[in-house]
């Protein structure tokens, strides 16, 4: 089997002195996207923010390609090539679209690459050209979703996580989130997404893994979950 | 009306000063949020840096005016990686009040350090143009016009080098939101220490300009930094253009106030105007509640 481009074991990680992941493992294989799911408050961010550098490995460990990312800082993970787009957005509200797609591909210094992902990113999501002068701060919050999609292409990387891209959105607007993230799946990207709603992700993700109290529950297929009316009553209240 | 005339000058060539002084007080804040209390330490430091090469050790002008901004913004880099730094590292939550008591510290010692290697008595600093422009009936000192142009120059110099560098826009993606910053890749130590240093240069070369219509004393910063510290509040906290306009106006309003109504009464209508202004908007003229920016 090849090696996964990342691979998580038995990670504990936590806040303070309270642990909120209690010994997590699962992988992402190269090009394929695996999908957490879970109720709100059981880890799913805290899962992403540990791979990310933001929270400490306290056990277990976390390797990307085989290399592994436990105690590096956060800068040194995404310059290993791990991409995360955060809950929430987390832009950069006083600077322009344009500025805040740039602060992507802040560790690139080739400029004809950054111009080339600058030109894919404005293809896939037409919107953010149209926008490229305005302050992210004076954004919708699909635009803004958009934004922080596209800050993380800039990136480029290796592995994208994405974290609960339909929080707070309308329906319509979640549509066409989703229909940018399975073209990215499309294009071959390898990606660990977190969403709170199975149904959401069922045609897209190639596992899910559900998690419960910060531990992986249940692993499988999307459309086997979704059959399984006592795992979504118990864990995600039917 | 001539009068008028070299009160302008006065006050425009304060607040020229008080804002030059207030951009690294306001940056250091945006970035970090730190209250750097040292930073009126830097302006002295600055000020008897250039002293020391120009006339103790007759170094040429050129040389003397360099060696502010390289002392000052070494020690911005000294006070970021022996203070700032462990305090951050070691209790992120109470980093801001820890580090007002710190600096205070910091502020204390330079400012007897000084007091011990060049002693109380004030200095003259040589650097300085002398003679005057005459337009329209009133004086304009040499050195005044020298210290507006060299004021909105560094401040000309530093709102571009944020605006359009990749250094100057990490330094405001991290001000803006840290975490997002370090998951683009910024390392945001490395920023911080780039604020401070910045700072520090600022703050130096603001301490030559000062001693030049001034004295060089121990406590030559400390006016300059309260007067910088009260100008960020005014205009809220962090923010730079806001800090910059209102340094001018209440200079020029020191200023006009101290020829009417007598030199006692500049300060204190200052200080009524802030009071005012915080009781009316308090997050400052142009701030925003809990929001940093800059």
């Amino acid at each position: 089997m090849a090696e996964a481009a990342l691979a998580i074991e038995g990670l504990v990680t936590g806040y303070d002195r309270r642990d909120v992941l209690a010994g997590i493992s699962l992988s992402v294989p190269e090009g394929s996207l695996v999908t957490v799911v879970g109720p709100n408050g059981h880890g799913k961010s805290t899962l992403l923010r540990a791979i990310s550098g933001l929270l400490p490995t306290r056990r277990g460990s976390i390797r990307l390609f085989g290399k592994p990312l436990g105690g590096l800082a956060p800068h040194a993970v995404a310059a290993a090539g791990v991409v995360h787009v955060p809950q929430g957005d987390m832009l950069f509200p006083e600077m322009t679209v344009h500025e805040n797609l740039m602060m992507g591909a802040y560790l690139e210094q080739d400029h004809a690459m950054i111009e080339r992902r600058l030109a894919d990113v404005e293809a896939l999501l037409p919107r953010l050209a149209e926008r490229r002068g305005q302050l992210a701060s004076s954004l919708s919050g699909g635009e803004r979703r958009m934004v922080g999609i596209g800050r993380g292409l800039m990136m480029g990387g290796r592995v994208m996580l994405i974290d609960e891209p339909s929080l707070g959105l309308a329906p319509i607007i979640i549509e066409q989130v989703y229909q940018v993230i399975a073209r990215l799946k499309e294009s071959g990207r390898t990606i660990l997404l977190v969403e709170e709603n199975p149904a959401r992700v069922a045609d897209l993700a190639d596992e899910i893994h559900l998690l419960d109290n910060g531990k992986v529950v249940w692993s499988g297929l999307p459309s086997v979950l979704l059959e399984r009316d006592e795992l979504l009553e118990t864990y995600l209240g039917g | 009306m001539e009068i008028l005339g070299p009160v302008f000058v006065a006050g425009i060539t304060t607040g020229a000063l008080y804002a030059l002084a207030t951009i690294g007080l306001s940056l250091v804040w945006g970035a970090l949020g730190m209250l750097n209390m040292a930073h009126g330490a830097m302006l002295t430091i600055g000020g008897y840096a250039a002293f020391t090469l120009a006339t103790w050790m007759g170094a040429p002008w050129p040389l003397a005016v360099l060696a502010p901004i390289v002392v000052g913004a070494l020690v911005g880099a000294a006070i970021y990686a022996l203070v700032a730094h462990p305090l951050l590292a070691r209790a992120p939550r109470s980093f801001e009040t820890n580090v007002i008591i710190a600096t205070f510290g910091v502020a204390i010692a330079l400012e007897n350090a000084v007091l011990l290697i060049f002693g109380g008595q004030p200095f003259g600093q040589s650097i300085a143009l002398s003679g005057n422009l005459q337009v329209a009936g009133v004086f304009i000192p040499w050195q005044n016009l020298l210290i507006v142009l060299v004021a909105f120059a560094l401040m000309g110099a530093t709102a571009l080098f944020l605006a359009r560098t990749r250094t100057g826009r990490a330094i405001r993606a991290t001000a803006q939101n840290r975490e997002a910053a370090q998951l683009m890749g910024v390392p945001v130590g490395r920023v911080y220490l780039q604020v401070l240093a910045l700072s520090g240069g600022i703050a130096g070369t603001c301490g030559l300009l000062v001693s030049s219509i001034t004295q060089l004393s121990p406590s030559l910063g400390a006016d300059p930094m309260l007067k910088a510290f009260i100008m960020c509040v005014v205009a809220g906290l962090g923010n730079l253009p806001g800090a910059i306009a209102a340094a001018f106006v209440l200079a020029l309003t020191e200023a006009f106030a101290s020829y009417a109504l007598g030199a006692r009464w500049g300060f204190p209508l200052l200080l009524a105007i802030v009071i005012l202004v915080l009781i009316w908007r308090p997050d400052g003229l142009f701030g925003r509640a809990a929001i940093r920016r800059l």
